[in-house]
């Protein structure tokens, strides 16, 4: 096994291994956003368990308690949270 | 193949002590690091020593119980709405949906206040305050865990800021 296929099994293992960890937080981190944005909302859910990203700024969101939200910002630049 | 595998290895060792650069907490919690009290006997000095300046927790100086100082958060300064505005926007303590969340809710209490002055109000100035109160319930709720020293900071501004929009001139010249 030559050198450049040691370097290349290097760099994914590498990247495999870091970029698992940084979808999951990224993942985690919108969740906890729209968890938030949903309280703010005053708007039952407990907590986000599953985000389906429709568009840019557009989430089709579950809650553990299992209520589903639709989750977008408008034209005028407002969140807006209303069921589905 | 081995060499292979030892490189594996290499690279997951390396990995692990890199921790992937995670992020920290914004605001590290601020614990009082326990200084070692027990005290070292000191050793039999050889020659008498000389008086020396004294030396802060040296080996062989006298044991000086050295109370932890208690670095519990002081009380922040309160900040002017601009200073705030400029932390809310920095902070990694919310996410950025939940940011233009709460800036429509401002917005909202703003609007409220706007019409207040104009004598077109539909809310009383309790409300308006039970409006604002709620709001900073939520900052503060959001703020708490992630970012203490700017929580704390609001909480110091809170009166300040109530001030400023219930003054009709302080509240025409917001820039907002």
């Amino acid at each position: 096994m030559n050198r450049l296929t040691v370097a290349f099994a290097h760099a994914v293992v590498v990247t495999a291994f870091c970029a698992v960890p940084s979808f999951a937080q990224d993942d985690a981190a919108l969740k906890k956003d729209l968890t938030a944005v949903i309280a703010l909302h005053g708007l039952p859910c407990g907590q986000v368990v599953a985000v389906k990203v429709q568009a840019e700024n557009d989430y089709a969101v579950s809650c553990q308690d299992g209520n589903r939200y639709h989750v977008y910002m408008n034209a005028a630049g407002r969140v807006v949270v209303e069921k589905p | 193949m081995m060499g292979t595998a030892r490189s594996i290895v290499v690279a997951l060792l390396l990995l692990l002590t890199t921790g992937c650069a995670r992020d920290k907490p914004e605001t590290p919690v601020s614990e009082p690091k326990v200084v070692a009290t027990r005290p070292v006997a000191p050793r039999a000095p050889a020659r008498p020593a000389a008086p020396a300046a004294p030396k802060v927790a040296g080996r062989g100086a006298a044991p000086v119980a050295r109370a932890p100082v208690a670095r519990t958060p002081a009380a922040a300064p309160s900040l002017d709405l601009k200073a705030l505005t400029q932390r809310l926007r920095e902070t990694k303590a919310i996410g950025i949906f939940t940011k233009i969340t709460l800036k429509n809710q401002v917005d909202d209490l703003l609007d409220g206040f706007r019409e207040y002055y104009q004598g077109q109000a539909k809310l009383a100035i309790t409300d308006l305050r039970r409006s604002f109160d709620l709001l900073m319930m939520k900052v503060l709720s959001l703020l708490q865990d992630d970012d203490r020293m700017l929580a704390s900071a609001i909480v110091s501004s809170r009166e300040a800021i109530w001030g400023v929009l219930t003054d009709p001139k302080k509240f025409a010249s917001l820039d907002v």
